[in-house]
């Protein structure tokens, strides 16, 4: 799973939607996230720190799967 | 797995499930341009909805759905998305900027 920067992640989205024209799928998924484990959640919770959420968004053609976030 | 017919059905009860469950609720898209199909998901794990097309013109549906979600998942559960998609949300804040409300 490769994490990108907003534009390299379009390119490459591009990229796969250009492959995938004759044979093959491009799954696209959205997830609100903080981008943060379980466990560092926890401690940010018990401290009272607020927690950032970001929209996570994730591509494959099922080979390859790239991701970024937005916030 | 359950296909919603109507769009704006599926709109609604797919923010509905956000809402209710931000932490689990995600949205997923299919795109297969050999066959011309689109399958959109909603699931928070526990419930699952989607909606199929092979329709150029719910392309344009979908871009505005992307849109409410990448407002949702970004900003949080309570961000207003009614400038987003141009409707009257059914959990609209209380007397907001002095909108007034039907009778």
């Amino acid at each position: 799973m490769v994490r990108l920067q907003q534009d390299p992640f379009l390119n490459e989205l591009t990229n796969m939607f250009e492959r995938t024209t004759d044979k093959g799928s491009v799954w696209v998924t959205l997830k609100h996230s903080s981008d943060k484990s379980k466990v560092q959640r926890n401690k940010m919770k018990t401290y009272g720190e607020k927690i950032e959420y970001k929209c996570l968004v994730r591509a494959t053609d099922g080979k390859k799967t790239i991701s970024t976030v937005m916030e | 797995m359950v296909y919603i017919t109507s769009w704006d059905d599926f709109v609604e009860k797919s923010v509905q499930l956000f809402r209710a469950d931000p932490e689990k609720t995600r949205y997923g898209m299919k795109y297969r341009h050999c066959d011309g199909k689109l399958v959109l998901k909603v699931t928070d794990d526990r419930e699952c909805i989607k909606f199929k097309t092979d329709q150029a013109q719910d392309a344009k549906k979908m871009e505005k759905l992307n849109n409410i979600f990448f407002t949702l998942m970004a900003r949080g559960p309570e961000a207003d998305i009614s400038e987003v998609s141009g409707k009257d949300q059914v959990e609209a804040q209380p007397a907001k900027k002095g909108r007034g409300r039907k009778q």
